[in-house]
């Protein structure tokens, strides 16, 4: 009788186990990271040369933004998105620019022409595919803990759609 | 001649337990839930005593394994598991969820990258909760794996606990039933024998002849044959379990995987999900007049010729390009994948899709070529020398269009290309040229204006014109799914092609009971009886040898 109990509860765990490995595997599968958990990391070379890793930045407050040249509403967001990098550096706000595979000769044009001094990154549709970004512009605000605090796909503004608010968005980054 | 059986009621630790007494007239002990008694045959579980009808032989009247008069939880989880109607239960409400499944295309086939708001617009209000209750993932869910899981627990625990206790029934199997289990037999026989000796010698020889082994006890006599086909199902079963243990393997990474990618002419791409990468080196499109009726120019064929490369370092390095190994070339056409390390990569489709890659302008002082500027229309290089010229590439607008005024790019297809050249001459002055070489317009922004600008013309182009499209697949369970529905048809054919039976024969002073069973064929089981008892002396018809009608009146 006590051999036939192993026999069972060796079954069963072995049974337990494929299935919490399944399902397990099954829920672990999320393709893009939303808003409240962790950013992923990732490591991206800058146009500056440098060597950019998102997990560098635990402690500070981070605005990821994906964008190209080619995509009006990026171009048109630029502007703002300099000018609160400029704002906000001093409290330790992070800005990093994730280009979607442009060639660096038009990058480089690009933000000479737009006086952009945050750093951009080349990403060669690996951190796009990671994020899940299929609409440009599309911005992540990560806090300090390294947490995604809001997404806002499209263009942003000051003021006057509160949802698209970079400024609002901001506040609450640095608010904590 | 009625049993011992009854229900006896006894305090045990202070709680009531209520327990059915097993044990058989023949002295046998049974365990709790036996039918039939282990030794002799005698019904011993109380319906079945009392009534008269033919007996249940399955599994030999047996007790389910794990059947237990005080279950613990460990018992209970293993009991509900061990009950057929449990596994008829989930099967069917498996087989109901999977033709749900089938009701609209599951979201691996949908050609959206927002699934929730894909299925609402195309199929409105259902879509929406058809998406919601998380059937546009199925077979992908956790749920249907659980329940699959459930069905491979309730297939092993189903069968483990109905054929050991079968196959210690058969295999302690005596000769001597007790004449109820004989009279309550689909097939019987009742008569008188001058010589029970004698005719048990002959009868011995009549069903050996038959194949089948023969256990003498006294004047009763047991007859077996084919008992293997009674494994059948269990092997069928074990066949079934393999099969679904192959199929949830697919949730192993490597195991199983189905990705489309494209790949245009000259471009080399990395394989999604694996370590291998992929140069298409030419696409074509083979065009043919087919035996077609109308005599129209048919398709044939369409074909990559592509490059496999294994990547050997610094695949996954975003700091370096990846280092890559030729592995093999081959060309991919529909049904002929490249196949490599269980992966094949099919040919699915293309598009005519025209694109410059490399375009070399000439650049003319006074009509006189000072040297052609190499341009990759992809990642240009930012600087060039022309003899005593530098060239800086400033700006690069693959797609030009105008914003407010100002240049900008439409996309990053390279469909109108617009350069920026920063020209630094031998005599150290600058110029700036804004170059649109396929609106053969050209600018010189600065520099020197009493001097002859330069000119810049189209020399060649590269292009690539198609796009392929292809599919890698990985199926590594294959195997062993294989090797699962062998097992599962090898289990069918000896349950199915051949029959367990059995004559059991006992004579008392001149009284012959002659009794047979069989899993299945009762026709042929009394006709071969018939022809036994025929050898033996004994003519009977076949047909009258039918016990079908016991206990019904």
């Amino acid at each position: 009788m006590a051999r036939n109990k192993w026999v069972q509860l060796t079954i069963l765990a072995v049974i337990i186990a494929a299935g919490a490995f399944t399902i397990g595997a099954n829920l672990s599968k999320t393709p893009a990271p939303k808003v409240g958990e962790t950013a992923p990391n990732f490591s991206l070379y800058g146009l500056d040369g440098a060597a950019y890793e998102l997990n560098d930045f635990i402690g500070h407050p981070v605005v990821l933004n994906f964008w190209g040249s080619f995509c009006e509403p990026c171009v048109r967001e630029m502007p703002l998105l300099q000018k609160k990098y400029e704002k906000y550096r001093d409290q330790g706000l992070v800005v990093l620019g994730v280009n979607l595979d442009e060639s660096t000769v038009t990058i480089n044009n690009f933000i000479r022409g737009m006086n952009i001094t945050f750093p951009i990154l080349l990403d060669k549709n690996v951190v796009r595919k990671q994020y899940g970004v299929y609409n440009y512009p599309t911005t992540f605000f990560i806090d300090e803990k390294g947490v995604i605090r809001q997404e806002i796909v499209g263009e942003m503004n000051e003021g006057s759609l509160p949802s698209h608010d970079i400024e609002k968005a901001i506040k609450r980054l640095l608010s904590g | 001649m009625k049993p011992s059986a009854g229900l006896v009621v006894f305090k045990q630790g202070g709680a009531l337990a209520l327990l059915t007494n097993t044990k058989c007239e023949c002295g046998h002990q049974n365990p709790v839930g036996t039918v039939l008694c282990e030794a002799c045959g005698l019904p011993v579980q109380q319906e079945v005593a009392e009534s008269d009808g033919l007996l249940e032989m399955r599994y030999e009247g047996a007790a389910r394994r794990s059947q237990k008069s005080n279950p613990k939880l460990l018992d209970r989880i293993w009991n509900f598991f061990s009950s057929v109607k449990v596994a008829v239960y989930l099967i069917i409400i498996t087989l109901l969820l999977s033709i749900l499944g089938t009701l609209l295309p599951q979201v691996n086939v949908v050609p959206s990258y927002d699934p929730a708001s894909y299925y609402a617009e195309e199929y409105g209000k259902l879509g929406e909760l058809y998406y919601s209750l998380g059937l546009a993932d199925t077979f992908g869910s956790w749920w249907y794996k659980g329940l699959v899981l459930m069905i491979a627990a309730s297939l092993i625990i189903c069968s483990l606990d109905r054929i050991i206790p079968l196959y210690k029934a058969l295999k302690k199997q005596q000769p001597v039933k007790h004449e109820t289990f004989l009279k309550r037999q689909k097939v019987l026989y009742i008569g008188e024998v001058a010589d029970a000796e004698s005719w048990l010698k002959e009868a011995e020889e009549a069903i050996r002849e038959r194949r089948y082994q023969v256990t003498r006890e006294g004047t009763s006599l047991l007859g077996e044959k084919n008992r293997f086909s009674r494994w059948g199902p269990y092997i069928n079963h074990v066949g079934l379990i393999i099969l679904l243990a192959a199929l949830l393997t697919r949730g192993l990474p490597g195991w199983y995987m189905e990705q489309g990618f494209s790949v245009n002419e000259g471009q080399t791409v990395s394989i999604p999900g694996t370590n291998y990468y992929l140069k298409n080196l030419k696409f074509t499109e083979v065009k043919e007049v087919g035996p077609h009726v109308s005599g129209q120019e048919l398709q044939f064929a369409f074909e990559t010729d592509a490059i496999l490369y294994r990547c050997v370092a610094d695949c996954n390095n975003p700091f370096a390009e990846p280092q890559l190994e030729e592995v093999l070339q081959h060309k991919i056409r529909p049904n002929e994948p490249l196949k490599y390390d269980g992966y094949s990569i099919y040919q699915i489709d293309y598009a005519f899709s025209p694109q410059a890659t490399i375009m070399t302008l000439n650049v003319l002082r006074d009509g006189q070529p000072i040297g052609e500027l190499v341009l990759n229309l992809t990642d240009p290089a930012p600087a060039y020398q022309l003899g005593d010229v530098s060239v800086e590439l400033t700006g690069y607008y693959p797609e030009l269009t105008s914003v407010d005024g100002v240049p900008a790019t439409k996309s990053r297809l390279p469909n109108n290309p617009a350069f920026i050249l920063d020209m630094t001459l031998a005599d150290g002055t600058t110029e700036q040229y804004f170059v649109v070489p396929f609106q053969q317009y050209q600018t010189r922004i600065s520099g020197a204006e009493d001097s002859e600008p330069l000119t810049f013309e189209i020399g060649g182009m590269e292009a690539s014109f198609y796009s392929s499209y292809l599919m890698v697949k990985v199926e590594r369970a294959l195997p062993y799914v294989l090797a699962g529905a062998l097992i599962f048809l090898f289990g069918v054919v000896i349950g199915l092609y051949w029959q367990h039976r059995r004559i059991w024969v006992r004579i008392d002073g001149s009284r012959l009971i002659v009794a047979a069973h069989t899993n299945k064929n009762w026709y042929g089981l009394r006709d071969e009886l018939a022809k036994i008892l025929d050898k033996t002396g004994i003519e009977i018809d076949a047909k009258s040898l039918d016990n079908s009608g016991v206990g019904k009146s």
